[in-house]
């Protein structure tokens, strides 16, 4: 009973043996091709990385992914590119990330928490209705959105990219937290009943602690997105030293022109930076919640 | 002193009606075993006792108070659950101690209370470890253990052996009945295992689609079942079930006609010469060659299971009737061979064309 | 969801409102957020959408105007649709059948596939940020990667692809194409409910693997390519970062790429026309609604369940 608590086995159940009957020629094919397009797709990335140490004027003599001289002075050309520098736009996004993953994390997990374990009138009509706002676009509600932080004398600050994480907006983490919860043996709510615990102690004794692989993986993902938003502060923050790091690289794209690439890409390859190691730590957790789900990015 | 009383309890699912009105009397010290078909509403009834599921009608007291609207904490009961349910995060300490830190209880108390109940059961060194390094006798003795800190006036037991196995089972069986001697609280069991139930059982309760059968003591639910239902699922292996007809009346009784010959068995009810009835015989009172008894008939075997210590016999007698005999030892009997039958009146239990029994 | 049926006679109510309640407070921010974040401004904004407001004065009536102006007098509108669609109906298939093929190649049991699926997924989990469409201007740019691999390879004199008009779009598609990665997972996780011995019984049968591709994968798989399909579309249809940034916020080359969603926020928060802005926010909701329920429609013809 305690193992399936963890068993996602969606992810890594054995391979098919169906492979093990093909020739070991055909195996080779298949490595190569897979080899073959693993190099193309990360070329433009790994191409980034290695511009962005370049000198300015070897990015464009020469294909090679290998710097010949290897400088960060592209780095120091960006970081300080603007009329502010990068490491406050990076401040901005980590603030609004980590607030966002707060905010996700609480309330999200307090609808799902309510939509599988607690009975109320209304139950199936509200999960139906938050099923409903996951595939909505949120265009249909951006304008009178825009309108009412406006008139809270919330735009040009973080205000209208953190405060609706408090309110469970986002459905796509209830709606994983649900399945998460779902697979939590109700017999275990039963027994803490018998113990003489309420919904909240359940909550926070019980529930929580066996889901933090779906906190984490919920936790991982809110920054991810919040990280490399870009319509949202696009939107509401006007003033260059609120930006985040997505607006200040834009704002650099029109700065520079086409002038200096290289710092261009250096802070390109800053901004991903954050995404990659979080990817590097997290990869598992990302891609259960990809494949339990099936939903996107 | 605390009984359980169940008056008229019924629950329902929409317009489904699991428990049809059962009226119970539970006294203190008790061990009392609900035993029936799988889905017949054992664990429902034991859940709505416990406080986790509503009750749609009738009254559940306790003690004399009513208590539907209590919520199952405060209802002075522990319920030990068929997958154990453990908090797999929790140390088996926490796991012991979480009801009673819920409580608000002196830390010095809980210590006392879940080091005495880890002696009682043999789990202290157990003590730090998760569930998931238990074994699955270990895990249930936590259960058991989380169940004995409270200091509950009624335990309740939902499946709790069914996933174990069958050597841990039995002696898991015998440790539940020694900690019942022991403490001496009343212990609500529920099983679809009739052996379980009839060695755990001060009296067994049995259930059939929401409705009590039949309730008694494990030797009078074997001795006198009211119904064919409860005669054919108490007792193991199974009560044969033959048709056969009155033949004629005495004044202590029937007679009727079997294969091999006429039985007088005795009966107060009255029942009509010609009348079909049931005729119940359990494998374990038939005898085997003329060994004493009337003659049933000679049996034709179709299959043989040797047990050792036991023989189970199939067969058919002339009328084409099923039988199995139950065979103390062992035999040399074959597949084809016969053997002729015969039983006890005393063993013959009569039941009208509906199931029920007639009264003897 | 199974739901108990809360009406049953039994506790009274004081008992059946704490539970009530304790539901309803755990509820309660996403409740808060529903009708303040969602339905409410939903409302105002389809009533928005009947009214000529903008950042001068009040909003004026106007009724279906703006509708009826999106339908038939503005050349803006159906060019962001051409757009818009051409995109969806390229890109939603391309990522597709990357998905399809690479996770088949990935099923069949090879060593390294985590690192494989890594790499695979990797530009999915990035491929929405500004960096990544920074870096896809540069590398289809007149002196950009692309056309220097080619110079390079067949001595080819590529033109900038981002700032012709008749490539932009596809340097936009190639980019969604190339974030197949999540769906590819989704993919994997589907082949591997496909139970082995169905492989087993048509491989004793003497199907070959092609055919046991066609007859057995695919057929089952259906449900989730058809899964697949309906969120990369609706996706598709909201795409907005990598237009922006490739042609500076402006949909050019002469509007090859303005994207719906570009030419909402144009209209929205450049030109703050918000009634009108609005009427367009609703017919996107509108499309992609229908769409997804001609999807849901066309499902019974090719989506295989099992019962
Ligand atoms: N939540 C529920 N909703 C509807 N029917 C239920 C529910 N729980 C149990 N039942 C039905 O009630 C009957 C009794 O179930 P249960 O008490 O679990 O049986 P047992 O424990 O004797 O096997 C079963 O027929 C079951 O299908
Ligand atoms: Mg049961």
């Amino acid at each position: 009973m305690t193992d399936t608590v963890y068993a996602s086995n969606v992810v890594e159940a054995a391979a098919m043996p169906e492979g093990a009957k093909s020739s070991p020629l055909k195996r080779a094919l298949v490595y190569a091709l897979l080899t073959a397009v693993s190099f193309i797709m990360l070329y433009p990335l790994l191409w980034m990385v290695s511009s962005s140490f370049k000198p300015e004027n070897e990015i464009f003599a020469t294909t090679s992914l290998i710097p010949q001289e290897f400088t960060l002075d592209a780095y120091r050309r960006g970081w300080n590119g603007l009329s502010v520098s990068f490491g406050y736009m990076f401040l901005n996004s980590l603030l609004i990330s980590v607030l966002v993953v707060i905010g996700n994390l609480i309330s999200c997990s307090m609808a799902a928490y309510a939509f599988t374990r607690l009975q109320f009138k209304g139950r199936g009509f509200w999960f139906a209705l938050m099923l409903g706002t996951l595939m909505m676009p949120q265009h249909a509600v951006l304008i009178p959105q825009y309108l009412m932080f406006l008139k809270f004398g919330w735009v040009n600050t973080i205000m209208p990219l953190v405060v609706p994480k408090f309110f469970a907006i986002d459905a796509f983490f209830i709606f994983l937290m649900v399945q998460f919860f779902r697979g939590i043996p109700r017999e275990l709510d039963e027994a803490a009943i018998m113990d003489g615990a309420g919904p909240l102690r359940i909550f926070l004794k019980v529930i929580l602690p066996l889901s933090t692989p779906v906190l984490a993986t919920a936790a991982v993902f809110s920054f991810i997105w919040t990280w490399d938003d870009f319509f949202a502060p696009l939107i509401y923050l006007n003033d260059i030293e609120k930006y985040t790091a997505q607006l200040g690289l834009r704002t650099f794209v029109d700065a520079t022109a086409q002038s200096d690439w290289g710092a261009l890409l250096a802070m390109s390859t800053l901004t991903v930076l954050p995404i990659f190691i979080l990817f590097l730590l997290f990869q598992r957790l990302l891609i259960e919640g990809i494949a339990t789900t099936g939903m996107k990015r | 002193m605390t009984t359980l009383a169940l008056k008229q309890v019924q629950k329902r699912y929409g317009a489904v009606e699991v428990i049809r009105g059962v009226d119970l009397q539970i006294g203190s010290g008790e061990f009392v075993v609900f035993v029936g078909p799988s889905g017949c509403g054992k664990s429902t009834l034991l859940r709505m006792i416990a406080g986790l599921e509503p009750i749609s009608g009738g009254e559940l007291a306790i003690g004399g108070a009513r208590m539907n609207e209590k919520a199952a904490s405060e209802r002075g009961i522990a319920m030990v659950f068929q997958s154990y349910a453990l908090y797999p995060h929790m140390s088996v300490y926490k796991n012991m101690s979480f009801g009673l830190e819920t409580m608000r209880m002196p830390k010095p108390e809980i210590d006392k209370r879940v080091r005495k109940a880890a002696e009682i059961l043999q789990i202290t060194p157990l003590l730090e470890r998760k569930p998931k390094q238990l074994s699955g006798g270990q895990r249930q003795r936590v259960a058991i253990g989380r169940a004995i800190v409270r200091d509950p006036k009624i335990f309740l037991f939902d499946e709790p052996l069914s996933n174990l196995d069958a050597e841990l089972r039995v002696q898991t069986r015998v440790e539940i009945a020694k900690l019942h001697a022991d403490i001496g609280a009343t212990m609500i069991y529920v099983t679809h295992d009739q052996v379980e139930a009839m060695t755990l059982a001060d009296r067994i309760v049995v259930l059939r689609a929401g409705r009590i059968e039949q309730q008694g003591s494990p030797l009078e639910i074997y001795n006198k079942p009211v119904n064919r239902f409860v005669a054919g699922f108490i007792g193991s292996p199974k009560m044969n079930f033959l048709d056969v007809s009155v033949v004629g009346r005495r004044d202590d009784g029937v007679v009727i006609g079997l294969a091999g010959a006429d039985v007088a068995v005795p009966l107060v009810e009255r029942a009509k010469i010609g009348a079909t009835l049931g005729l119940g015989v359990r494998p374990e009172h038939i005898r085997a060659n003329g060994a004493g008894g009337t003659h049933l008939g000679t049996l034709t075997i179709t299959h043989i299971e040797h047990l050792g210590g036991q023989t189970i016999v199939y067969g058919r007698l002339p009328d084409k009737q099923a039988l199995i005999v139950a065979m103390e030892g062992q035999t040399l009997l074959n597949t084809g061979e016969t053997l002729s039958v015969s039983i006890a009146p005393e063993h013959c239990h009569l039941f009208d064309a509906d199931g029920r029994r007639l009264a003897d | 969801m199974s739901i108990t049926d809360a009406s049953n006679a039994g506790p009274p109510l004081s008992v059946r409102l704490r539970s009530q309640l304790g539901g309803y407070g755990f509820l309660l921010p996403w409740l808060l957020g529903f009708v303040v974040l969602t339905l409410g401004p939903a409302v105002s904004s389809f009533y928005l959408s009947l009214t000529d407001f903008g950042l001068m004065g009040p909003a004026n009536w106007v009724g279906a105007e703006n509708y009826v102006r999106i339908a038939s007098d503005d050349p803006r509108f159906w060019t962001a649709m051409r757009v818009t669609f051409t995109f969806v109906l390229l890109s939603v298939p391309l990522k597709l059948m990357f998905a399809l093929a690479i996770a088949v190649a990935l099923n069949k049991g090879l060593r390294g596939l985590t690192v494989f699926r890594a790499i695979f997924y990797l530009p999915s989990l990035v491929g929405g940020s500004v960096a990544i469409a920074v870096l896809w201007r540069q590398v289809f740019a007149g002196d950009g990667v692309l056309n220097q691999v080619l110079a390079a390879l067949f001595g080819y004199e590529g033109p900038s692809w981002i700032s012709n008009p008749s490539t932009s779009l596809y340097t936009l598609v190639l980019l969604a194409a190339w974030q197949f990665g999540s769906s590819m997972i989704i993919f994997l996780a589907g082949l591997r409910q496909i139970p082995q011995d169905m492989y087993e019984a048509a491989s004793i049968d003497g199907a070959s693997r092609s055919r046991q591709f066609f007859k057995i994968t695919l057929p089952l798989l259906t449900p989730v390519i058809f899964f697949n399909a309906v969120i990369l579309t609706i996706d598709a249809f909201k795409a907005f970062t990598s237009a922006f940034v490739v042609s500076d916020g402006s949909g050019g080359p002469i509007d090859t790429t303005l994207f719906y969603t570009l030419y909402l926020y144009q209209e929205a928060f450049t030109n703050f026309r918000f009634g009108y802005a609005s009427a367009l926010a609703w017919v996107l909701v509108v499309i992609i609604a229908i769409f997804t329920a001609l999807s849901f429609m066309s499902a019974k013809y090719w989506v295989h369940y099992d019962d």
